[in-house]
């Protein structure tokens, strides 16, 4: 069910985060919002986990640096990535490490709650 | 004296020996061998006063064979002529040589002492001795009386001396030079008296008119006391004498032809009473004519020395003031006054020329020879010149040279030889010349001090010339000021600078300096205020110099110009000013800083590609929002009802984020932009915080952690934004380079800014490698890099921003790892508008 579905955003950029939550909130999800890997981690109701959005690079640690953490904690989660740089090599990495998906800010909103959409049917 | 002149002489002395002889042999009244006027004694007395005693044998010898050939054929008696020629010659030579003892000038009879001293040692003491000798022979030889003869001629003898020595001194020395010199006047009535003396005599002894008049004197001398006394008046000694003479002639001739001086007494008697009486009279006579003579001399040196006095006055008057170029005129005017007045042949005026390392030479600077007088020989000038008599001129002492009458004189002045005088005074003795001596070296201490004056009046004219020489040459303008700012004098480069040129003030000499700068500034010329107030400053001597540069004239022909004001080291004050046209150089100057400025902007546009990465990054984020809510928000407006509260927060979101995307545009923009450096106030905390965000995902990127610890009070200096952003953008990103190869935790860049004393501190510290050893330099030199794709210009640009902003860049080595770069910059006052 649509309306049960939660989204964890993870970005340490307010303006992107807020963003982000009213959009996947518009498409009917529940959504939590965190601003760095450190909160997420801490504080994420991780028993229903549905989709987590991740920027990248953060202060802290990294996007890649929580995929890690959560794949060795043997979180099942689907990742999307988003990233402020078009770099090849980090994307295949973290698409091979198992992510949905990795988006170029500044994205197009229909193709990150198309991947949100996939991400869900995928993991149900 | 030749040969000739001396066999002349004894010729003379032998025939006046001889006549005197025959009229002594006359006047005698027989028996009695001596003879009522013996003038051979006298006339060989006379010849030894006036010859040297080294020749008196030869007028001694001369004189004997005109006493054999007078006295043989009278007396007959072989050794008592003999034995008389003996006593004649005692009796000149004890006259002679008591004379000569006790006289300053034996053949003279013009001074009271030489009377005096003729009178007590010819005509008194040397008859009184030789008489003994003379009646001892007579009586021998003839058996007179002793006392009788000795009587009659110490009497006799004594007359003679006294009367005849004197008159015939005169007549061979100075009576020649009288009858050429004296006027025809003198003459008539030195004639004159001489007629009357004999008229009168004549006729007062043979008459016996006197007789008529009871109570009269019974001596007819007496009448001729008048006369005598006419002549020791007028004439002197010499006239004395010679009167005198002519009187004992007269009573002679009178007594021995019976006419008796006393009246009726019979002459044989009266004889010894009149040779009394004459030589009684002869004496006061002859004192008073020498006391006449005296004081006529006196008076004439006198006046001669006033004559002189005034002389050297008038010539001390004529070169006190005088201007140096008229000075060799006035040596020669003055040479020919000197000679004429102290009646010398030729004077010179030698000068010493400093020869450069040659030492002195001296030349004849001035002559003057008497109208007829023979020019000097030229060699006498050569010898002076390098001979021994110009090192005799130098030890400062008079230097007769040797066989003339020539003096040098020296001319000193402040222990200095500049010249010498010398008088050439042929025909004079060099003991007259020397006589001219002291007031010679009142002359020469007169030339010498015109000559010092000269010298250096000359070589302050000198010194003049070459400083003006040396001021038309410069291209500098200098004016002179008084202490008032009048100008006292430019040169040439100030004209041209000033008038040309358009370099303030053209203004010329008599200007007022500071009024004009004064009407400048009033007229809104800023730097004529500066000027103004700088050499205002100068002149009161409250500031020690004064520099400006200024521009005059309006782009692209404007000039630049420096100007410099010094103080006038003198006691009245004043102050010079000097400018030079600077155009050149800071044309230069400017072209150079157009250069770094260019290369500034390279450095700037190859920075932004090292940025572009960045710049993505901080710009794909706001884009990224704006994006995400904007379609958020459509899917908010198609629900029903729309939500519009959350299209509210999401358009705030929008607007915030397109802002934020603006200022990251200009903020690259300004990057780029070449431009002018403008000086306006700015808060550096403020501009390293905008870098520090600028680089801000750069340092996310790099994972660097970049940490501010700035001063709590506003920093503000005067300067450009966008150079000194680029100064501490470069250091930022220098210090992130520098750590690349660093552990993630350890990447840490501190920014510190502070304040100390008026300079403001900015410190970026990394944790990097560090620097080599002694690298603190030469990074700030172009072209140095430890980068593999560096350009090695950023440091270098760096400094040169900060050189142009009046501050400092250095780089320090940290004490654990790392290097801090700091930048010092001079703080300002003004808060920032």
């Amino acid at each position: 069910m649509k309306g049960a579905a939660t989204v964890f955003i993870v970005d340490d950029d307010p303006s992107i985060r807020r963003s982000l939550e009213r959009l996947v909130r518009a498409d009917g999800y529940r959504v939590q919002t965190f601003v760095s890997a450190r909160e997420f981690l801490e504080r994420a109701d991780m028993k229903k986990p549905d989709c987590l959005v991740v920027d990248v690079r953060m202060p802290g640690q990294s996007g890649l640096d929580l995929q890690q953490v959560l794949e060795t904690a043997g979180s099942t989660i689907p990742i999307i990535f988003i990233t402020g740089h078009a770099d090849g090599p980090l994307a295949e990495q973290a698409l091979r490490a198992g992510a949905v998906e990795l988006l170029a800010k500044p994205f197009d909103g229909e193709v990150l709650l198309d991947a949100v959409r996939r991400a869900i049917d995928q993991r149900s | 004296m030749t040969t000739i002149q001396l066999a002349a002489s004894a010729l003379a002395v032998s025939l006046g020996y001889y006549l005197g002889a025959n009229l002594g042999l006359i006047l005698r009244f027989p028996p009695a061998t001596p003879s009522v006027m013996w003038p051979p004694n006298a006339i060989l007395t006379a010849t030894l006063l006036l010859t040297p005693p080294r020749r008196w044998w030869i007028f001694l010898l001369a004189a004997l064979p005109a006493h054999l050939v007078a006295e043989l054929g009278v007396l007959g008696s072989w050794p008592l002529v003999l034995g008389l020629f003996a006593t004649n010659c005692s009796e000149a030579l004890i006259a002679a040589v008591l004379i000569r003892r006790f006289s300053d000038a034996p053949g003279r009879f013009d001074t009271l002492q030489r009377v005096v001293a003729f009178v007590v040692g010819g005509g008194i003491l040397a008859p009184f001795l030789s008489s003994f000798l003379d009646a001892g022979v007579v009586a021998a030889f003839r058996g007179e009386s002793y006392g009788a003869v000795w009587r009659a001629r110490f009497f006799s003898n004594v007359l003679t001396e006294l009367t005849l020595v004197p008159a015939v001194a005169i007549c061979v020395t100075a009576a020649p030079a009288w009858f050429r010199r004296a006027s025809w006047r003198r003459q008539a009535e030195a004639l004159l008296l001489g007629v009357m003396l004999l008229g009168f005599g004549i006729v007062l002894f043979t008459s016996s008119g006197l007789a008529a008049i009871p109570g009269l004197p019974r001596s007819p001398l007496a009448f001729l006391l008048p006369l005598l006394l006419w002549a020791a008046v007028r004439f002197g000694p010499g006239g004395a004498n010679l009167g005198l003479l002519l009187t004992v002639l007269v009573a002679i001739w009178a007594v021995t032809h019976g006419h008796g001086p006393f009246g009726d007494l019979p002459a044989r008697e009266s004889i010894p009473a009149l040779q009394v009486l004459l030589s009684v009279m002869a004496i006061p006579l002859m004192c008073l004519a020498a006391l006449i003579e005296e004081r006529q001399r006196a008076e004439q040196a006198l006046a001669e020395r006033l004559r002189f006095e005034e002389l050297l006055s008038r010539l001390s008057a004529a070169f006190v003031h005088l201007p140096s170029h008229e000075m060799d005129q006035a040596f020669e005017t003055w040479l020919e006054r000197l000679g004429e007045s102290l009646s010398l042949t030729r004077l010179m005026l030698l000068r010493v020329a400093e020869n450069g390392h040659d030492g002195q030479s001296v030349t004849i600077a001035h002559r003057w020879n008497a109208p007829g007088a023979p020019a000097p020989p030229a060699s006498s000038a050569a010898a002076l010149s390098n001979g021994a008599d110009w090192h005799r001129l130098l030890r400062d002492e008079p230097v007769p040279t040797p066989g003339r009458s020539d003096l040098v004189i020296p001319l000193v002045a402040g222990g200095r030889i500049l010249g010498g005088l010398i008088l050439d005074a042929v025909g004079v003795s060099q003991r007259a010349a020397a006589s001219r001596l002291p007031e010679l070296r009142l002359v020469a201490e007169v030339f010498a001090g015109a000559l010092a004056r000269k010298e250096t009046e000359d070589a302050l004219r000198a010194s003049e010339v070459m400083k003006s020489a040396i001021l038309i040459s410069l291209n500098t303008g200098v004016a002179v000021l008084d202490r008032d700012g009048r100008i006292i004098a430019v040169n040439d480069g100030w004209i041209r600078l000033t008038h040309d040129e358009g370099a303030m003030i053209d203004a010329g000499v008599d200007d007022n300096y500071l009024h004009m700068c004064r009407a400048r500034a009033d007229e809104g010329v800023p730097a004529a205020g500066d000027a103004l107030a700088g050499t205002e400053e100068v002149l009161a001597r409250a500031r020690a110099s004064f520099a400006l540069e200024y521009v005059a004239g309006a782009p692209p022909a404007e000039r630049w110009f420096a100007m410099a004001v010094f103080p006038l080291n003198r006691p009245e004050g004043g102050a010079v000013v000097s400018q030079s046209d600077v155009t050149e150089r800071r044309r230069a100057e400017a072209e150079a800083q157009r250069h770094r400025q260019e290369l500034a902007h390279f450095t700037r546009v190859s920075a932004m590609g090292e940025l572009t990465a960045s710049l993505a990054h901080e710009l794909s984020q706001p884009l990224s929002g704006i994006l995400t809510n904007a379609q958020a928000a459509q899917r908010f407006l198609n629900k029903t009802p729309p939500a519009l509260g959350e299209l509210r927060d999401i358009l705030a979101d929008i607007v915030d984020d397109n802002k934020r995307a603006g200022e990251v545009i200009h903020g690259l923009r300004d990057l780029l932009r070449k431009r002018e450096l403008s000086r306006e106030p700015l808060e550096l905390n403020e501009l390293i915080r905008d870098v520090v965000r600028l680089l801000g995902s750069d340092a996310v990127i790099r994972n660097v952690t970049c940490t501010l610890e700035l001063h709590p009070a506003p920093l503000v200096v005067i300067g450009d934004r966008a150079q000194l952003q680029q100064v501490v953008l470069n250091l930022v990103l220098n210090a992130m380079e520098a750590m690349v190869d660093c552990n993630a935790a350890d990447r840490t860049i501190v920014v510190r800014t502070g304040m100390e004393l008026d300079a403001i501190h900015v410190a970026v510290q990394d944790a990097g490698p560090g620097l080599a050893e002694g690298a603190e330099q030469r990074i700030f030199e172009p072209f140095y890099t430890t980068k593999p794709a560096g350009m090695g210009m950023g440091l270098s640009i760096a400094r040169s921003i900060v050189h142009a902003h009046g501050g400092l860049i250095w780089a320090t080595r940290n004490p654990e790892r790392g290097a801090t770069f700091h930048l010092a910059l001079p703080a300002t006052t003004s808060v920032p508008a």
